[in-house]
């Protein structure tokens, strides 16, 4: 991987922190309120405030409360939830185990049925079953992702009621081991769902344009003169090869899910930072706000960096340059 | 080879359909006046009644007539669609051009520039900005460009580097043309199927993109907006109301998008040559 590769990433990170740091001290108004929440109001005495101004240097020019912003950062020390009551951490890495989760299980899920459904359309292009599949996520491609949760919420609300609405498990059911594991994927099943849905049109189009042209070259037509099993030229011989712009996207798709994750949380109440970041803007829990922004922006980054350091081990065609996204 | 465009796009199915669809709104955005039967903004004393004869949609929680809000919602959405695009297309075509034509440290710096930009979710920036500062439609659409302009960005410059190769901008060149007539009467003209392609591209994802900020409550109460419709009528969800507060609230932003969608697909199929052969062969037999 190349330096200058590395050093869009840095970029990236700087300004986050950048973004992270000078907006609430560029807010008219109390920059106190602005860093800690509104919550903090209800127990501001003048102690807690010549404390507060203290610690983040309010009273120092710009370029030492970015030093000490800079410092509680590297110790890991994101500020005080005066909503929660509790370090700003420890609620965002309660929430997280559950985000993780389901964008995982989603990224996975949606990656691994728009590469089958891609490939069996392009495959069979031109026939009523491409048409029909294409046309299908088409239409699905329309509906933004929060409008295919609320219509899966009516839907299991009002007319089918065997699955769980909202939450991630039972509360106070005591349930453990194998109870607990069924509990917990029983209340996956309508966000996953809804999720995936979403994830699945674009990426769905995108193996479908790259299978045809695949099925073009002329290895393809190598292997079906060997006499090769129709599966067998699908899947090991065009599939494989048509598979890669899918890869490359996985940290762009990454980022589209983390949106994604942010509604569907909110729409079945889905303990994780989704949901986290939706209640905080409404208490302007501003330390929420931004330990999570700048955990989840710093995910992404990351997951794009990762992408982008294997997929030349996935493909040896692509040089240490890297490639052209054709778009 | 010159291609026609707007003939390619009403021979595909998908593009006839879409722009269909988006006339249809715009029709409805147009003569709100005339279809709304009430001020979508005011309130009055009956609050979530059912459908009746005088509030076809019936009422919100607040008393404010449903169909009257559901036809204004289409302005709102296709300006943030029309700012949005436009915006977003100037920028993109400005940096992606003027990094291909000028070239050296600055192509560099501004690519750069591009590749970070792309590895962050604007998204959750837009929705950190508007903790602190409540964003009106022209800040929205400010902040969505400043932050989505990239993508068109890259696009625009790998066209114009390849168009600035071309045999008759040689010539033109021979012929003693400066960069500055190149650039408006060669380069600019013909990138012209390329920008409404981002055009289109952009106008989507603003569509999208102020819908779900509304829809997580993060718009001025005062705008009439699909998103902000459904954020309020989420919370009723339980009641029967959801048939005709949210779903066709819902559907209405689903076509608009949906619109954009189709017309952007069909557009693409006939940019791409492979695909457009293709295509052609799929919906003919």
């Amino acid at each position: 991987m190349k330096t200058a590769k590395i050093g869009n990433y840095v970029i990236a990170f700087l300004i986050i922190l950048s973004l992270n740091f000078l907006l609430p001290r560029m807010m008219p108004g109390d920059p106190i309120t602005a860093i800690c929440g509104e919550e903090v109001l209800v127990e501001m005495t003048p102690e807690l405030r010549t404390e507060l101004m203290h610690r983040f240097a309010l009273d120092e020019p710009l370029w030492k409360q970015f030093f000490v912003y800079l410092t509680s950062i590297v110790h890991g020390d994101f500020g005080y939830s005066y909503y929660y009551n509790a370090p700003v951490l420890e609620v965002i890495l309660e929430a997280l185990p559950w985000t993780l989760l389901l964008l995982g299980s989603s990224l996975i899920l949606s990656t691994l049925l728009s590469i089958i459904m891609g490939i069996e359309s392009g495959w069979r292009r031109g026939r009523n079953s491409d048409k029909s599949l294409l046309t299908a996520t088409m239409v699905i491609n329309g509906f933004p992702n929060f409008f295919i949760g609320i219509i899966l919420l009516l839907l299991f609300g009002v007319y089918l009621g065997f699955l769980p609405l909202q939450g991630a498990k039972t509360p106070y059911s005591g349930l453990s081991g194998l109870n607990l594991l069924l509990d917990i994927a029983r209340h996956l099943v309508l966000p996953l769902t809804a999720l995936t849905l979403a994830q699945i049109p674009s990426s769905y189009l995108l193996m479908r344009n790259t299978m045809i042209t695949t099925l073009k070259e002329p290895f393809v037509l190598t292997a079906k003169a060997k006499g090769l099993s129709d599966a067998s030229v699908r899947y090991k011989h065009a599939g494989r090869n048509a598979i890669l712009p899918i890869v490359t996207t996985t940290g762009v798709r990454v980022g589209i899910i983390v949106t994604g994750t942010l509604f569907i949380e909110m729409i079945f109440s889905y303990p994780g930072v989704g949901l986290l970041i939706y209640n905080s803007l409404f208490m302007r829990d501003y330390p929420i706000l931004q330990g999570a922004f700048f955990i989840v922006t710093v995910f992404v980054i990351v997951a794009n960096f990762i992408v982008d350091s294997l997929y030349t081990k996935i493909d040896p065609r692509i040089g240490i340059d890297g490639i052209e996204h054709a778009h | 080879m010159h291609i026609n465009y707007w003939k390619e796009l009403k021979k595909s199915t998908f593009g006839k359909i879409g722009l269909a669809m988006l006339i249809l709104v715009v029709i409805i955005a147009s003569s709100s006046p005339l279809l709304a039967r009430y001020d979508p903004g005011e309130p009055s004393h009956s609050a979530l009644k059912p459908p009746s004869i005088e509030h076809w949609l019936g009422t919100n929680d607040v008393g404010q007539d449903i169909w009257s809000r559901l036809v204004y919602g289409a302005r709102n959405s296709l300006l943030v669609a029309l700012g949005v695009g436009l915006f977003t297309t100037l920028l993109g075509t400005v940096a992606g051009a003027s990094a291909a034509l000028v070239g050296g440290l600055y192509e560099r710096i501004m690519m750069r520039m591009v590749d970070a930009l792309i590895a962050i979710p604007a998204f959750i920036v837009i929705i950190l900005v508007a903790a602190y500062v409540l964003p009106n439609v022209w800040t929205l659409i400010f902040l969505i460009s400043i932050l989505t302009w990239q993508g068109g960005a890259r696009i625009v410059r790998a066209q114009t580097l390849s168009l600035k190769e071309r045999m008759h901008v040689y010539a033109a060149r021979a012929f003693g043309a400066n960069k500055l007539y190149i650039t408006t009467r060669h380069i600019i003209p013909e990138l012209g199927p390329i920008l409404f392609a981002v055009f289109i591209h952009s106008a989507t994802r603003g569509v999208f993109m102020e819908a779900g900020l509304a829809f997580l409550g993060i718009a001025d109460i005062s705008t009439v907006s699909w998103g902000l419709m459904m954020h309020y009528a989420l919370k009723f969800y339980y009641l029967e109301v959801w048939k005709w507060w949210l779903l066709p609230t819902g559907l209405a932003l689903s076509v608009t998008i949906m619109a954009f969608v189709f017309i952007g697909h069909a557009l693409e199929t006939a940019m791409d040559p492979r695909l457009r052969e293709m295509e052609r062969e799929d919906w003919q037999c």
